[in-house]
């Protein structure tokens, strides 16, 4: 624990901002938030930047929702009554399917980096809440892997890239949304400045 | 390094706005707690409120 606490902050602040949007994405991507959930998301301030706008706007729909009507739109949103709206699997959005080869590739991964599954029960590793946790995760080198731009950007452009934008589009216009909507934009916005800045360092071709 | 250097310099710029929200007020949590929340599995994921649904659609 010493030691990651050391790694955290020994990393830089623009990578601390990356982390905790993917992390805030995760957050109340992984379950509907309650009162206090809310209460976090309608305190958060962003600037003028695409990325900023998005995160005042699910700051204002988030004072404007009841604990209530979250559940209710997550419920909709990602699981309906035979399925929700959106189904928010990378394996999913790449294949049509659940549990297909990109899940396999992922876990491979997942194990290679040596980032953990829950010792409980299997989970569905490639579900958004997850992935967008684990990039988290990878940019503060709480895995295995030090904290290393290549270990995120590969781990991105494998397992990510070729659907995010698609999944936080849905998410942006699906028709239950209202406070995921401006979640969807800031999911957007935050891959938007990934990949430019993935491809600044000399990876914008897919290493895998 | 140098294409590094401005990968950095372009995250500095884009994500700045981030972090000087996160230097005053709720942000600031916003980043220490969803930096390091309690409740996760040090080296795991995320638990989504998805697993049965998960396993339901996977039968299909």
């Amino acid at each position: 624990m010493t030691d990651r606490e050391t790694r955290t902050e020994s990393i830089a602040a623009e990578d601390r901002a990356r982390a905790g949007a993917w992390r805030l994405l995760a957050r109340y991507l992984s379950a509907a938030p309650d009162a206090d959930g809310l209460a976090f998301a309608a305190a958060l301030k962003g600037d003028d930047s695409p990325l900023g706008r998005a995160i005042s706007a699910f700051a204002a729909a988030a004072a404007a929702t009841s604990p209530e009507e979250a559940d209710d739109e997550y419920h909709a949103l990602f699981i309906g009554v035979t399925r929700g709206e959106i189904v928010p699997h990378g394996s999913y959005y790449q294949t049509g399917f659940l549990n297909e080869k990109p899940l396999a590739r992922l876990r491979a991964d997942m194990a290679r980096l040596g980032i953990a599954g829950n010792a409980d029960e299997p989970d569905p590793e490639d579900h958004v809440a997850a992935l967008c946790d684990m990039m988290g995760g990878l940019i503060l080198g709480e895995y295995d892997a030090p904290p290393c731009a290549s270990v995120a950007r590969e781990f991105f452009q494998a397992h990510l890239d070729s659907w995010i934008g698609v999944f936080f589009r849905d998410l942006e216009r699906a028709g239950a949304a209202r406070l995921y909507a401006p979640l969807g934009a800031m999911g957007l916005a935050l891959v938007d400045i990934e990949r430019q800045a993935f491809a600044m360092s000399g990876g914008g071709q897919a290493v895998h | 390094m140098e294409k590094e250097s401005k990968r950095r310099d372009f995250l500095k710029l884009t994500m700045l706005g981030l972090v000087t929200a996160a230097s005053s007020g709720a942000a600031a949590s916003a980043q220490a707690s969803v930096a390091g929340e309690k409740e996760e599995p040090s080296s795991g994921y995320r638990e989504t409120a998805h697993v049965r649904k998960y396993y339901d659609l996977a039968r299909f």
